[in-house]
């Protein structure tokens, strides 16, 4: 069991559950208080994780949506690894990529290209937020509330792959100097 | 005391009905994402080597087309709405007779605005015709005018052939030698006349008649 599979279990009844990836626990901690607070006609679950693989003692729900956190200052291989763990067919919508801290320029250690490309790659959407700011914080999380909802299956008529090709980003990002 | 229980109780059924129904939707949305997982790996992947781009434009053009199906899925959609809403409202109206009066000031209000919008889409679409049809007149007279000014055009250049070659024909030029030669014997008999006369050392400016042959022979015979 170490690939994530969309769709090997049943959906639980009018739940929905989010995968929030990222190497910092405070941030993740606070997005998902914000996304919990949100207001929603699904039950939402928010399972963290620092990395995959998940361990497979504990039994989980099916997962819909995977939010893979990128902090600009931070190293970029922990994603990378992470995503050799998640089957393809995961990037057929239920895939997110949220980008943070580019506010603090000096500390950028990954360019915003690289980041660009392997959303392009992936063919997943790119977010941007600055999750330390209150507003831009809770903002999001109505996106992402929303992205897990159609996800889920939870909206009649707009399924995950509706929802990437609406997404789509226009071009592919400029090629590095 | 005994209605606060009633109304809680109904709330509760409503919002259970409701719940029920959003639940129904889910199950729907969430099959219909099984059952095309399972189309999808039953397809065959295609045999042959397809480079990346050919790949990407083809999902383009196939996500053009879910789009465009879409689409006019949800238009019919709408229409069916619309149809049902208005059956019903006629029934309501058929059950209810003439008390509702909001509701027959509101349908005159539309059935108003709707002729308003015929009229106004008629009067266009004849503002348009004219339109069109003074354009067509006015290339029609362009077109006119264009070949009118080639007609002159040639005209002119075959008048001013005709005169080069008026010009250069041999028959003119044998003319002008022609004249040449009379106008040179004329001047030569001219000559001769005058020096018969003055040779003869007769008093030409007593007689008239001398007198004007004399001045006569003066003349010099140029080029007509």
């Amino acid at each position: 069991m170490s690939v994530l599979r969309p769709m090997d279990k049943l959906p639980d009844l009018n739940k929905a559950t989010v995968l929030l990836v990222s190497t910092e626990d405070a941030l993740l901690q606070q997005l998902a208080d914000s996304m919990l607070k949100e207001d929603c006609a699904s039950e939402l679950r928010v399972h963290l994780t620092k990395s995959l693989p998940l361990p497979s003692s504990v039994a989980r729900p099916r997962i819909d949506l995977i939010v893979f956190v990128i902090t600009l200052h931070s190293s970029f291989q922990n994603v990378e690894e992470s995503l050799h763990h998640v089957d393809s067919n995961f990037f057929l919508g239920k895939v997110c990529f949220l980008v943070t801290g580019a506010g603090r320029d000096s500390h950028c250690s990954v360019h915003r290209n690289t980041v660009a490309k392997l959303a392009h790659t992936y063919r997943s959407p790119l977010l941007f937020c600055d999750l330390e700011v209150e507003s831009f914080r809770a903002t999001v999380a109505q996106r992402l509330v929303r992205m897990l909802q159609i996800c889920a299956g939870h909206v009649p008529g707009v399924s995950g792959l509706n929802l990437l090709s609406l997404m789509r980003s226009p071009s592919p990002p400029p090629e590095e100097l | 005391m005994e209605l606060r229980p009633e109304r809680a109780e109904e709330a509760r059924g409503g919002e259970r009905i409701s719940l029920l129904l959003r639940l129904r939707a889910q199950m729907k949305q969430q099959l219909l994402e099984y059952k095309s997982m399972i189309d999808a790996n039953e397809e065959k992947t295609p045999e042959q080597d397809m480079q990346e781009k050919q790949m990407e434009t083809k999902i383009e053009s196939l996500e053009n087309e879910i789009e465009d199906v879409k689409t006019a899925f949800d238009i019919k959609n709408l229409v069916l709405s619309r149809m049902q809403l208005s059956s019903a409202l006629k029934n309501n109206l058929e059950n209810t007779a003439t008390e509702s009066s909001e509701l027959m000031d509101d349908l005159n209000d539309i059935l108003k605005l709707n002729k308003l919008i015929m009229t106004s889409q008629q009067e266009s679409r004849e503002l348009e015709k004219k339109l069109l049809d003074v354009r067509k007149k006015r290339l029609q007279l362009k077109q006119a005018s264009g070949r009118k000014l080639l007609e002159i055009q040639t005209e002119k250049n075959k008048q001013k052939e005709e005169l080069d070659s008026v010009e250069n024909s041999d028959k003119i030029k044998t003319m002008q030698h022609n004249l040449q030669m009379e106008m040179q014997t004329t001047t030569v008999v001219q000559h001769v006349f005058q020096n018969l006369i003055l040779g003869s050392k007769v008093n030409w400016a007593e007689d008239p008649a001398l007198k004007e042959t004399v001045l006569q022979l003066e003349k010099i015979v140029t080029m007509i």
